[in-house]
């Protein structure tokens, strides 16, 4: 089950990194930080889950998603 | 995709890799002695059942003080530069997505579903951080999580316009984080004129009275956290929001 869950979080990680919309990466890493709470509850630290789930999945990815609103589009590969 | 940042991504991922393969590759086991330690004894001096919370609001009372410091300067650099962003930028720019619906622009990416979506969910949420918080000393949580929870709630509450409500507008939310962050300052530098310990939780082995201060100062620490938070969010998204 660990096992499965950081090979998910390696690849939405890989996702995010290569992603052209910025806007997935950011879906990306949210699932990410949920992914990684319920890694953290599996192993026994629900404080760390609740915090990871609070933080990663709510309040950072209202940040991101504001910092791209306020940003413009731009391409530099064709 | 170019190979140069493919080769970039992978060079990274080696070196990390390496840095950490002696922590995983070591043979020594964990350190037990704090582990028992806390164990045997975090029950009794403190009167918190959750260890975590015995260890960061009974024994550590002055790096939780630290930490709620280093928030408090975050959030006031991040609020001095929106607020001079609001100055220059968005002067009489409609690209406030908290307004109600007739002031808001046409353009602004916002449906019936937010609203009732957020409209039915922040009171939800509202109860559940405030349980988080208050019950920080017994089950999983305390005043971080309570408060960015808190945070999240308020934040929903803002976004939706169909419940009025007192708590989105950002006069009444830092005048509340302002008295919780005061008292809270009180509380953790006022322990320093009892005998037992620098900075610690006053009422030790009174389980009884030690677990309300630890209530007394979740609660602070979780209407600081979560006030200044809904502050920064509802400033971001489009200043003052009041009724």
């Amino acid at each position: 089950m660990n096992i499965l869950l950081l090979s998910l979080i390696l690849c939405l990680s890989i996702f995010s990194l290569f992603a052209k919309d910025l806007l997935n990466s950011i879906i990306a890493l949210s699932a990410i930080s949920i992914l990684s709470s319920l890694l953290f509850a599996l192993l026994r630290a629900p404080d760390v889950a609740i915090t990871e789930a609070a933080v990663g999945a709510g309040v950072s990815t209202i940040i991101y998603v504001w910092a791209i609103r306020h940003t413009k589009r731009k391409d530099l590969e064709k | 995709m170019n190979k140069r940042r493919i080769f970039k991504i992978f060079l990274t991922t080696f070196i990390i890799s390496f840095t950490i393969l002696p922590i995983i590759l070591s043979n020594s086991s964990w350190p037990t002695l704090a582990r028992d330690y806390l164990f045997m004894h975090a029950f009794d001096e403190t009167g918190a059942s959750n260890t975590v919370s015995s260890i960061y609001l009974g024994y550590r009372l002055i790096d939780t003080l630290g930490e709620t410091l280093v928030l408090f300067v975050a959030i006031t650099g991040t609020m001095s530069i929106l607020l001079n962003l609001h100055k220059q930028v968005l002067q009489g720019v409609e690209t406030q997505s908290s307004l109600p619906p007739e002031k808001r622009a046409k353009n602004a990416l916002r449906t019936n579903l937010v609203e009732v979506v957020a409209s039915k969910l922040g009171p939800i949420i509202l109860l559940f951080g405030l349980y988080v918080m208050l019950y920080g000393h017994k089950s999983p949580g305390g005043g971080f999580q309570g408060g960015v929870i808190l945070a999240s709630a308020i934040v929903f509450l803002a976004l939706s316009t169909v419940v009025k409500t007192k708590l989105t507008n950002s006069n009444v939310l830092s005048r509340i984080e302002s008295i919780s962050f005061l008292s809270l300052i009180l509380v953790t530098t006022y322990v320093v004129f009892f005998p037992n310990g620098f900075f610690r939780n006053i009422a030790t082995n009174n389980s009884f009275a030690s677990a309300t201060m630890i209530i007394i100062l979740n609660i602070m620490i979780g209407l600081k956290v979560g006030t200044s938070l809904a502050v920064m969010i509802i400033a971001m998204m489009g200043g003052q929001h009041d009724y």
